[in-house]
């Protein structure tokens, strides 16, 4: 049927006030708003905190050693985790993996060559790979290889910092202090010893220590230690909740001293998460809300020209034709409504990005695609109810 | 195209009302192309009659049957087809849409299925005498001119059944003459049928079935 809807227009135009019509389309506006922005902070906490770093899969990671008291103080065996205890910890429910720390067993100097005039004597530590918050493609070592990559922990940079100028030594940066060619020497019981090449690959926010690849100490330890043994001063644990009771009561049983400090990171995480998720179902609610508020809006106007829908449908225009073209009329306003928030939205990220994340590479200035396709589905969600409204009314006048 | 009349009788109306009746409770068929004549006393049920056939209001018992369907049975799709391309109605209220003039009252029933072309809304209001209020909004007209208004809106679809509920009731003889003539030509060209209700007999009508209600 190519009949217009022109002159059908102006026939529901009856003096409807535009106050609320606005009102509901601000509302709706910012509800989108809300529910977009709220999305893309999800996602950038998730690209920021999430995937391979402090909560791996949801997990908590902490690092536990056995406490030293005055008893036990100089007897290395009782201080230190053998194979019973990191079996007994590995089983429990709450646990959900366990790697040991394993510690050098030789006298280790660190020293930064010509440039920086510094040197000191240091201790290394390794661990699985999978426990290490950023493990880059390079940490690997060869026997043979007189370079060995380091994990670095970036409290320990800072402390650096700190006292850096006390002795006349240049501060670093994160990107210089990985650029720094350092240089490990081994020392053996009997007077022998060896230089490695070394550089940090990575800072760690995790793991307070110095990792070096796992198989590099190990041999290490067998050449340069007196001993064998894989006894560990410190345990790292994967745990669905570090702040679990039942955890907690067991490490004071065991007489277990925790390093919390880094689960606060997964906590942040969690807690930032919550809020957005929050704002997002509030901004759903807001959503909804202008929905139901435009709704009421359309039952007014529908209400006001009754009587020429009414007069419409008895001289013969189809109930079905006329409920989609009176829902088409606001077509151009959802789109342009959903597409100003979504703009919005893009500065909000943009902003965000540029200002307050200055342009680290894990963000995109550009909106996630989960953002877009939540947009469009707003708008086919608008339309949806819109028509189903309209139709729904205009079948109460036949 | 046939229309009958199957036993009916509004539910509001007690059994003894159909008693001097000639269409109610009675089998009626009408065919295209004839004038039926129905002279129906106030509160005989003329535009209840009226309003049944155009499917306005369905509180009646008997049946309906538009070319072998019962229209009880018609949806709301259905109705819209019925009022576009068989059935054409005065209404003895006239219904036009006042904020609108009168061009756009004829023209927004032409452009649903265009029988005329826009040109002839100008010859027929010139031809009844209301050529000069095309342009007027249609409350402002006379009740005698809006209901020269709603016969030629009547007159711009195809149709097989024009149904008339009291279309002359403010119209002087000459102005009623004028626009039966123009009505029978148009049912002519159609070779529709033309149901006319009216209180009393009107001489100029041609009609060829007369029924008391």
């Amino acid at each position: 049927m190519s009949v217009s809807f022109k002159p059908i227009r102006t026939l529901l135009q009856t003096g409807t006030n535009t106050g609320s019509r606005w009102f509901s389309y601000i509302g709706l506006g910012i509800g989108v708003l809300l529910l977009l922005c709220s999305i893309q902070m999800y996602i950038n906490i998730q690209q920021l905190l999430g995937g391979e770093t402090q909560r791996k899969e949801g997990y908590d990671f902490i690092s536990i050693s056995k406490t030293i008291t005055n008893e036990t103080m100089g007897q290395l065996e009782k201080n230190l985790f053998n194979e019973n205890d990191i079996k007994d910890i590995s089983n429990k429910p709450f646990v959900q993996g366990v790697s040991p720390l394993t510690a050098n067993r030789f006298r280790v100097q660190l020293s930064a060559g010509d440039i920086i005039p510094f040197s000191t004597d240091m201790f290394l530590e390794s661990l699985d790979d999978k426990f290490i918050d950023t493990v880059p493609p390079n940490f690997n070592w060869k026997e043979g290889q007189d370079y060995v990559p380091i994990v670095f922990s970036s409290d320990f940079l800072e402390i650096y910092n700190v006292f850096a100028p006390g002795y006349g030594l240049p501060q670093l940066s994160e990107s210089t202090a990985s650029q720094v060619m350092v240089y490990i020497t081994c020392f053996g019981p009997n007077g022998e010893k060896q230089t490695f090449r070394a550089s940090i690959v990575a800072l760690s926010d995790r793991v307070n220590s110095i990792i070096v690849p796992k198989n590099f100490l190990d041999w290490a330890n067998k050449k340069f230690g007196n001993t064998t043994d894989v006894k560990a001063s410190r345990l790292y644990i994967k745990t669905q909740d570090a702040n679990n009771p039942e955890f907690l009561s067991y490490l004071q049983q065991k007489n277990y001293k925790v390093n919390k400090d880094k689960t606060k990171f997964g906590r942040v995480k969690q807690v930032l998460q919550g809020i957005f998720s929050g704002l997002g179902i509030f901004g759903l609610l807001v959503v909804i809300l202008a929905l139901m508020l435009f709704s009421f809006y359309l039952q007014l106007m529908i209400a006001r020209s009754k009587d020429n829908l009414q007069l419409l449908l008895m001289l013969g225009y189809s109930p079905n034709w006329l409920s989609k073209n009176v829902s088409k009329q606001f077509i151009p306003v959802y789109i342009m409504v959903v597409l100003f928030a979504l703009v919005l939205t893009e500065g909000m990220q943009w902003a965000f990005h540029h200002f307050a994340m200055f342009d680290r590479p894990e963000l995109s200035s550009m909106l996630h695609w989960a953002v877009l396709s939540t947009a469009v589905f707003l708008i086919g969600l608008s339309l949806l109810t819109n028509y189903r409204m309209v139709k729904k009314l205009l079948y109460k006048l036949v | 195209m046939q229309l009958q009349l199957q036993q009916l009788l509004p539910v509001y109306f007690d059994e003894s009302q159909r008693n001097n009746s000639e269409v109610w409770r009675k089998d009626l068929t009408f065919n295209k192309g004839e004038y039926v004549k129905i002279v129906a006393p106030s509160g005989s049920g003329k535009s209840s009659l009226m309003h049944f056939l155009y499917g306005l209001r369905n509180e009646y018992n008997g049946n309906i049957v538009y070319n072998n369907n019962d229209v009880r049975k018609y949806t709301a799709e259905d109705w819209a087809g019925y009022r576009k391309d068989h059935v054409s109605i005065v209404f003895q209220d006239l219904r036009l849409f006042p904020e609108q003039t009168v061009y756009e009252n004829i023209e927004l029933k032409r452009q649903l299925n265009p029988f005329h072309p826009a040109e002839k809304i100008k010859e027929m209001t010139e031809r009844l005498g209301i050529g000069s209020k095309l342009n007027n909004k249609s409350r402002i007209c006379s009740y005698g001119e809006q209901q020269r208004v709603a016969i030629i809106r009547a007159l711009m679809q195809p149709f097989d059944f024009l149904l008339l509920d009291e279309p002359f009731s403010h119209l002087d003889d000459k102005n009623s003459q004028n626009a039966m003539q123009l009505m029978l030509e148009e049912a002519r060209l159609r070779n529709a049928a033309i149901i006319f209700a009216d209180l009393e007999r009107i001489d100029f009508f041609p009609y060829t079935r007369l029924f008391h209600l």
